[in-house]
């Protein structure tokens, strides 16, 4: 424990480099996938046919092992080793719980309230825009959320195709059997992930509209 | 005036229409409910008429103009709609709900929020208390009445109510179903009604239509419908009870009549002679603060032989709560009558006795508008 310490402590500068580099790659998958998937989260729960082939590529690369993608994107002349294959690892994994959260939150707002806004002559951006997305909010954001705590630690594989962050404490840690280097990886990637995910919870409390947290007895 | 002309309605993938060939014509200011069993296609003309669904073919015109030349949501706008479910917007307050048509159009903040206090207190809702209250802090009659109160909000001269009073206790219905009433009486909206009960139907109609399997079986007063149905199947779906029900549309007041006599405590011994005098078919016994207390017929002075005025009390203060307010039902008024087992009725408006309703006068009524 104390060699751990010391460890940490003596490499500070280091491994307060491999997480900067962490955040910014987990920063720049996640505001990529806000901007590709929330729209087409949106995009798909007005169309059944286009949101069954949406779910399904989502599903179908959720399921591929993260080294194998990863690896995949190596060999694309134009990704290689780095950034550019490990970006679009991440934002291609945030597909399945971003979309699918977007598209469900939209799903589940109550039919009759949707029938009777259109009934009094609401239009549908409007729908979207003052009943949808309000009332979806909260089971977005959670898919947002499950994105965060996700990329954090799949980000540390990309460590494998040459990304310097956490991950690297690890996979070198492995090759020199580190134990001290291999520990401190595997402590502080689950810490940080923690750390967003209780954040995030409660930004996702917050964005639960008022009217929904209400009852009779209140 | 909404008019619709041999309309049909046939859903995609499927080959047997919901609506076939309706023609049907609700005057401008007329409440015409739609009635049928479940499936019979009346939510689906309701409908066709906001656009909500759009016809197969036919037209429907609303004040002479095809509705199909104007814009969807403008047309919605002008016609109010209330649904079974109510659809209040969970995450907005109940000012912001009432408003939204308001808003559509446009009005300044000041309008809105005058005309939200407006509302909430014709629907019998404090607007201090209810205003910033979310939907789910109210109770189910409550959030009817929301519902009513924001389909009226831009004062439509249109409503569409598709079984509005629907998801609420019997009791709490009939309040609501009185208060639309009163409410519509002054305000002589053209009004669509959908109910699958017969009752309701013949309580807020001023006409009915029956549908069976999408087609118009019958269209016509409440009174029509129920002296004349037009087949078996129109039969049945009224009930046995027809007749009845029947009396659900006449109040009490409307056969009232003055063959009565007003006998004090000192007039007792000569009751019989006063009531002769009079012409009278039923002696009404007042205490000495003039209010009715007791009531006994010429059948039961008949039985009691001897005239001892304290029996004659006896049996007339033992029919004292055998009165009924003018403006309640005759279906009420037999009711009572049969709880009494008593031939003839006090009646009252408040406490002030205005006359008196008899078993036979019920009959001669019913078999008067039968012949009509």
């Amino acid at each position: 424990m104390s060699n751990l310490l010391k460890y940490m402590v003596e490499n500070a500068s280091i491994i307060l480099d491999y997480a900067s580099t962490h955040f910014s790659l987990i920063f720049s998958a996640v505001a990529i996938s806000l901007v590709l998937w929330i729209p087409l989260g949106i995009l798909i729960s007005r169309n059944e046919r286009l949101a069954s082939i949406v779910l399904g590529i989502a599903n179908t690369i959720f399921c591929i092992p993260s080294l194998a993608l990863f690896s995949v994107f190596v060999t694309i002349p134009f990704f290689g080793l780095g950034r550019p294959s490990s970006l679009l690892a991440l934002v291609l994994y945030a597909m399945m719980p971003m979309v699918i959260n977007v598209y469900q939150g939209i799903k589940v707002v109550d039919k009759s309230v949707i029938e009777a806004a259109k009934g009094m002559g609401m239009n549908s951006r409007r729908i979207l825009r003052e009943i949808q997305l309000p009332l979806a909010a909260p089971v977005m954001f959670a898919g947002i959320r499950i994105t965060v705590v996700m990329a954090t630690g799949i980000a540390a594989i990309a460590a494998y195709i040459g990304e310097r962050n956490l991950g690297r404490l690890i996979t070198e840690g492995l090759t020199r059997y580190h134990v001290e280097m291999i520990l401190s990886g595997a402590i502080l990637i689950p810490l940080i992930a923690i750390l967003f995910d209780t954040v995030l919870g409660a930004v996702e409390r917050m964005l639960v509209p008022k009217g929904l947290k209400v009852s009779r007895s209140k | 005036m909404i008019e619709l002309h041999d309309v049909t309605k046939i859903y995609a993938g499927q080959t047997v229409p919901a609506v076939k060939n309706l023609t049907l014509k609700i005057k401008e200011g007329e409440t015409c409910v739609f009635v049928g069993p479940s499936g019979c296609g009346k939510s689906t003309i309701l409908r066709m008429i906001n656009r909500m669904i759009e016809q197969t073919s036919g037209t429907i015109l609303i004040n002479n103009k095809d509705i199909r030349e104007a814009d969807p949501d403008r047309l919605r706008m002008g016609i109010g709609y209330v649904i079974q479910q109510i659809g209040l917007l969970p995450h907005r307050t109940i000012a912001e709900n009432i408003s939204i048509v308001p808003r559509l159009y446009g009005w300044d903040k000041e309008r809105i929020r005058k005309r939200v206090d407006e509302l909430l207190e014709l629907m019998g809702l404090d607007p201090d208390e209810t205003r910033d209250k979310f939907p789910a802090q109210l109770s189910g009659g409550q959030m009817q009445r929301v519902g009513v109160a924001r389909a009226m909000a831009a004062d439509p001269p249109i409503m569409l109510m598709d079984e509005p009073f629907g998801a609420v206790d019997p009791i709490v219905r009939g309040h609501l179903q009185d208060e639309f009433l009163k409410i519509q009486r002054e305000m002589k909206k053209t009004i669509c009604f959908v109910t699958h009960d017969i009752n309701e139907a013949i309580k807020m109609g001023d006409t009915i239509a029956i549908f069976e399997k999408g087609q118009l079986v019958q269209h016509g007063t409440p009174q029509e419908i129920l002296s004349k149905p037009k087949n078996e199947f129109v039969r049945t779906f009224i009930g046995t009870d027809r007749v009845v029900k029947m009396l659900t549309l006449f109040q009490v007041r409307s056969i009232t009549k003055d063959n009565y006599s007003i006998i004090r405590e000192n007039e007792l011994a000569n009751i019989r002679q006063k009531m002769d005098d009079e012409g009278a078919a039923v002696g009404i016994l007042m205490n000495e603060s003039a209010k009715p207390c007791g009531l006994i017929t010429r059948d039961d002075l008949e039985k009691a032989g001897e005239l001892n005025p304290e029996k004659i009390k006896e049996i007339a203060c033992g029919k004292k709560d055998a009165f009924i307010d003018g403006d309640l039902l005759l279906n009420d008024a037999l009711s009572l009558m049969l709880e009494w087992n008593c031939d003839y009725l006090g009646v009252l408006d408040g406490a002030q006795l205005i006359g008196i309703v008899s078993f036979d006068d019920i009959r001669e009524c019913v078999r008067r508008k039968e012949g009509e």
